[in-house]
């Protein structure tokens, strides 16, 4: 199977990236929310919502920005919140991963909307942890003696 | 020896004693944080790159049927006569109706911080620490029906609907396939508001708290609910004579879904099992 191919997970968030291919397809919902300081140009936006920060840009120091047409770095309250993308074009959040949103804004009130007061997100690929996931999950080599399957 | 797995609702006391006793001993050993790692990992989006196995994707069903086996692997080694139950959410549908009372999963979180305060996963109890979160609680949380906009359990008559479509999955395999029964039972629907998500993912919804993110597995209900989950497969199928996983054959290079998918011969990581496989169960464990 093509598992070198595939992404880990924790690959992904090590850059916090969420590519934006199709950002064009994306409702520009965004720019029709009341909120604090936005660019309307990218869609980034800096606000407080329920008392929480969100921020989100649009990266372009990705080499890959050029042809993907760049990548989010979403934060709460400074903390990295990871986005994913779905196919349709809306985007998911680590906090909330059975619903999609339209908009990394919608995303990131989603989380906050889900975050309770004392509630902070948690840097999951930071220093300590910072080694794992980062590929060899992938390469059939973990589960080798899994083979319950269909001969237990 | 085919072992058998039972409604949550009909365990006896001493069942749901030792699926506890197994539970809490899985954790203390550590294992049981790999299982939330590797959920995590292999949470792949169908809008970024790569290789999906777990979600938005036909292998949805055989990737998290080998997860509920190891998991059940893991208590056996604790427990030889323990197994996995299933949560009927057509049938046991209320906050205090089975699995969440306190002598299985507990129930509900408090409303000033979703902490679940009952049963033997409550923090007090100091069995059940979270450390694989997506935020830094170290408590289990629930939130049930969401209070701040109310949403009801998937019904009887939505999980009837998944389970007539004939066909197993249909292109472009992913979540914005509209046909199929995989994703009408994984619940990945389109537009917004309550119908864009469906049956499994309402499941997860509904619980909220842990559930509903990406670390879902630290919240035992997990595995009572894709026991249930699990089970719709194999009604499908009695359902289906002769139906099958799809696609048979992987896409080709010109195909959006090219190696991004496992099709039915293919090996799934990690387990290097194929679907078909997968399909049938009946000589592993049987559901009562």
């Amino acid at each position: 199977m093509a598992g070198g191919l595939a992404l880990t997970r924790r690959g992904v968030m090590r850059g916090l990236l969420v590519s934006v291919v199709g950002m064009a397809l994306a409702p520009v919902v965004a720019a029709s929310r009341p909120s604090g300081r936005r660019h309307p140009r990218d869609l980034s936006f800096d606000e407080v919502y329920r008392g929480r920060h969100i921020f989100g840009t649009k990266s372009g120091s990705d080499g890959r920005a050029a042809f993907t047409g760049g990548a989010w770095q979403v934060t709460v309250d400074g903390r990295p919140l990871h986005l994913m993308r779905r196919a349709d074009g809306s985007y998911l959040s680590m906090v909330d991963h059975y619903e999609s949103y339209p908009t990394p804004l919608e995303a990131a009130r989603a989380a906050v909307d889900e975050l309770g007061p004392a509630e902070q997100l948690r840097a999951m690929d930071g220093g300590a942890d910072g080694g794992r996931g980062t590929g060899t999950r992938r390469n059939g080599t973990e589960g080798g003696g899994h083979h319950h399957g269909v001969h237990p | 020896m085919v072992y058998t797995r039972k409604d949550v609702s009909t365990l006896t006391s001493a069942e749901r004693r030792r699926f506890v006793t197994a539970m809490l001993e899985v954790k203390r050993r550590g294992e049981y944080d790999e299982f939330v790692r590797r959920h995590i990992d292999y949470y792949v989006s169908d809008g970024d790159g790569g290789l999906r196995t777990a979600h938005m994707a036909p292998s949805f069903l055989p990737w998290h049927r080998c997860f509920l086996l190891d998991l059940e692997q893991a208590l056996q080694r604790v427990d030889p006569g323990v197994s996995v139950p299933y949560w009927d959410w057509t049938r046991d549908r209320t906050r205090t109706s089975a699995p969440w009372t306190k002598d299985l999963l507990g129930g509900d979180g408090r409303s000033s911080d979703r902490q679940v305060m009952t049963g033997p996963f409550a923090y007090a109890q100091g069995k059940w620490r979270i450390k694989e979160g997506v935020t830094d609680g170290d408590f289990l949380m629930r939130e049930f029906g969401r209070p701040r906009k109310p949403i009801q359990l998937p019904t009887r008559a939505e999980l009837k609907a998944a389970l007539e479509d004939p066909v197993y999955d249909t292109a472009p395999y992913d979540s914005t396939t509209t046909r199929g029964f995989r994703n009408r039972l994984e619940g990945w629907g389109h537009g917004t508001g309550n119908a864009t998500w469906e049956n499994h993912n309402r499941v997860h919804r509904w619980v909220g708290g842990h559930m509903l993110g990406g670390a879902s597995v630290n919240d035992p209900a997990f595995w009572l609910h894709h026991a249930f989950v699990d089970l719709q497969w194999t009604r499908w199928q009695r359902k289906h004579k002769g139906a099958r996983y799809l696609p048979e054959r992987p896409p080709g290079s010109r195909d959006s879904q090219y190696r991004r998918i496992v099709a039915r011969h293919e090996k799934m990581p990690p387990w290097g099992v194929t679907p078909a496989s997968m399909e049938d169960h009946s000589h592993i464990y049987r559901y009562a």
